[in-house]
């Protein structure tokens, strides 16, 4: 990554009315840039300004170091390229013509493909995984294999800077890690720059260099994903009321609305993480304990919204975890145990005191009276799911006497 | 590896290459077997060698000089060049629209132009200008073609919808239809039988002054078109995709609609409104071609419309022998059941 390939400034794009205004932002040479935020953040209208298609009202948009507007159409081919979320799909069109559509900045008059043309067609088949389509009709293809051509066609353009509409919008999941997985590789080794605006914000966390994220028409934030996708940001961003989002799990975790009542579960390491999914899921609050913060279950914990008793090692606060943790399992309807089962197993930054208030506390449910439910090895939640099954045919026969 | 593939690439461009060729030749033979076979049946039938003879070594003041060079050929040379001109208008259609089913006939460009054309013909606008009537019903046709083309491109841009743009089409055309029946009402009765033939499209009654326009005005429009296959082609993605790859939109459209008008308006102008070739030929060329490459088409489209046109200019002559009917019912009568199977077989979408 050297220089910028990109520049903008202060710049203000719409149609009739401006939809997203002082915007501006770098963005280095081969980076993977993700354009997040929610529908009609501005996402595809800053793409449209960037590839010429729109006119900003205000501002500039540098790219090579010359205003956008600077360049003539056909030059501005050879460095821009673009995949929209228009399916193109002409009939009667084999995919090796469709994507020799992309030489069309290259040839001359006529459009007439040279052997240097060919090779570059093939090559870019080839690059996308998609030699063995070339002689198929494109309209004849599913929609991921005709996002390979689409791909393929505005990669025979040879760009240095690849726009991209939510590319992978309709993919089964094989082909959206395909074409993750090809995008990512031309930064990394045509060093190609590609910007592309996308929803699956794990997916972009995961492959992003420079995120960029847009909400009511304003660049709310701009930086590597690590500093920008923060859960809190996330939330912010895409106003989730019932999902969290988890930086190091780089995942979503959906949340239930607690209305079926509250659990405690006891766990450690990561064998209560499903078991926090299953309860969830099922509409229960979760109290959970005891674990150090950078245990697995405490990552998902957090991200479900759950209220987790975490164990920090050099402060000795147990006394008051527990307390805490005794006055929730009185609120709770059932304790689900997923670590007695593996404690031997269990080593590591806290475990002395993690087994010594999971103890302690199980003694306090077992003489309040409150139904223990045992999960399996490794936190199996087979026992969970039946009790969970029996309590739920249990209510739904009260209700109909 | 990478030569290799590229040797395969090359083969497959080689064998695409080699069966459009093969089927130039055959549409090529095609049509001029039927332009001969117009050349020489009819109600008088002539020898093929006399026809040849006469048209090397014209006699004048012979029969055969006469039936060739005032009846024959030009109405054989207007159905050639009216089918290519119409075939090309729909494909540019077509292409533009990204829609199967548009053509000149459907979007009420044709309409556009026999309304213009009748006003020329039937007001006192032709009158006593027998020379220039025929340029002007030619700019009056090209001009008519052109204005309903923009109303509708102007209202199919507002609502993007393929169903929409082909409803518009329809109603400009019944819109034109309705005014060049009032105007027909209104018209003196000399007028008229003129103008009703004109109006079920015909290739008959050509005047040489009227041949060298087709030829000379469509020749060089045909040959624009082909030349600019290439931003055409790039056209087939759609406008946006056209852009991003270096074409000059805003000039380029208007040379597809200005092109497409004009062409239409040129034959409707002199040959009467003929239905389906717009429409289907274009079809039947990328069938046959098994290609959308607009640098095979649009050459494809124009040699198919030949073709047809002129196979239908003979069905009409020769079916009820001497009743000549019109051309647009034959056009229409094997039109029609080519343009719904090709929509069946493959399931077109709107």
């Amino acid at each position: 990554m050297n220089k910028n390939i990109l520049s903008v400034k202060n710049l203000s794009l719409g149609y009739k009315k401006p939809i997203l205004e002082s915007v501006s932002f770098d963005c280095p040479q081969g980076a993977f840039v993700a354009l997040l935020g929610p529908n009609g953040a501005g996402k595809t209208t800053l793409l449209r300004g960037l590839s010429n298609h729109l006119r900003p009202f205000k501002g500039t948009i540098e790219l090579l170091g010359l205003p956008l507007s600077s360049y003539k159409a056909l030059d501005l081919a050879k460095i821009v390229s673009v995949v929209m979320t228009d399916k193109a799909s002409p009939p009667l069109l084999k995919v090796w013509e469709f994507v020799a559509l992309g030489r069309y900045p290259h040839t001359g008059f006529l459009g007439r493909l040279n052997q240097l043309d060919l090779e570059k067609v093939t090559k870019t088949l080839l690059d996308v995984r998609a030699l063995d389509l070339s002689e198929r009709f494109v309209e004849e293809l599913s929609d991921g294999e005709r996002q390979k051509a689409t791909l393929a066609r505005a990669l025979a353009q040879e760009p240095k800077l690849m726009l991209l509409d939510e590319p992978t919008a309709h993919l089964d999941l094989k082909h959206r890690m395909e074409v993750m997985g090809i995008l990512r590789s031309l930064c990394r080794v045509k060093n190609i720059t590609v910007v592309a605006a996308i929803h699956d914000v794990d997916a972009a966390a995961k492959v992003a260099d420079l995120i960029l994220t847009l909400k009511d028409g304003a660049l709310t934030s701009c930086g590597p994903p690590h500093r920008v996708l923060t859960p809190p940001s996330v939330s912010k961003l895409y106003d989730f009321e019932q999902a969290g989002f988890s930086s190091r799990l780089g995942a979503i975790e959906i949340r239930g609305d607690g209305l079926a009542g509250q659990a405690f579960v006891l766990s450690r390491s990561d064998h209560g993480a499903e078991a926090f999914r299953l309860l969830s899921k099922r509409g229960y609050q979760i109290s959970c304990g005891f674990f150090p913060s950078s245990d697995l279950d405490a990552h998902v914990a957090r991200a479900l919204g759950a209220k987790s008793y975490e164990i920090e090692t050099d402060v000795n606060n147990s006394e008051s975890i527990l307390n805490q943790a005794s006055k929730d399992l009185k609120e709770a309807l059932f304790v689900v145990d997923a670590y007695s089962q593996t404690q031997e197993g269990l080593k590591g930054d806290g475990a002395q005191e993690s087994q010594i208030l999971s103890q302690k506390l199980l003694k306090v449910a077992s003489e309040a009276g409150l139904k223990i439910i045992k999960l399996g090895p490794q936190g199996d939640i087979a026992p969970l799911i039946d009790y969970l099954d029996a309590e739920s045919d249990f209510k739904l026969a009260s209700a109909q006497n | 590896m990478s030569t290799e593939l590229t040797i395969q690439t090359q083969l497959m461009v080689g064998r695409a290459a080699s069966r459009r060729s093969l089927v130039f030749f055959l549409i090529g033979a095609l049509t001029l077997t039927t332009a001969i076979l117009n050349m020489t049946i009819g109600s008088v039938d002539l020898p093929f060698l006399s026809v040849i003879k006469e048209l090397f070594l014209p006699v004048q003041g012979s029969d055969i000089n006469f039936i060739v060079w005032k009846v024959r050929l030009p109405r054989t040379l207007a159905a050639v060049m009216g089918g290519a001109y119409l075939a090309c208008s729909g494909l540019l259609l077509q292409v533009y629209f990204r829609n199967p089913i548009v053509g000149p006939f459907v979007l009420g460009i044709s309409s556009g132009a026999s309304l213009t054309v009748s006003l020329v013909m039937l007001t006192a606008l032709g009158l006593k200008l027998t020379y220039v009537t025929p340029f002007l019903t030619t700019l009056a046709g090209i001009v008519g073609a052109y204005g309903v083309m923009v109303l509708v491109v102007a209202i199919g841009a507002k609502i993007k919808s393929g169903a929409t743009l082909l409803i518009t089409g329809l109603m400009f055309g019944y819109v034109c239809s309705s005014f060049t029946s009032i105007l027909t009402a209104l018209a003196e009765k000399e007028k008229i039988k003129g103008f009703v033939l004109w109006g079920m499209g015909s290739f008959s009654g050509f005047k040489w002054i009227e041949i060298y326009i087709l030829l000379v005005l469509g020749g060089l429009l045909v040959l624009a078109v082909f030349l600019l296959s290439k931003p055409l082609n790039a056209f087939l993605l759609g406008e946006d995709y056209a852009a991003s790859m270096g074409v000059s939109v805003r000039r380029f459209r208007i040379f597809i609609l200005l092109a497409a008008s004009s062409l239409a308006g040129l034959v409707t102008a002199m040959a009467g409104p003929v239905a389906f070739i717009g429409l289907a030929v274009p079809h039947m060329a990328r069938l046959s071609l098994a290609t959308s490459d607009n640098r095979v088409l649009v050459p494809g489209a124009c040699l198919m419309g030949a073709l047809v046109t002129s196979l239908c200019d003979l069905i009409a002559r020769m079916w009820l022998s001497p009743v000549e009917l019109p051309v647009s019912a034959i056009t229409a009568f094997f039109g029609a059941p080519i343009v719904i199977g090709l929509l069946l077989k493959r399931g077109a979408r709107l």
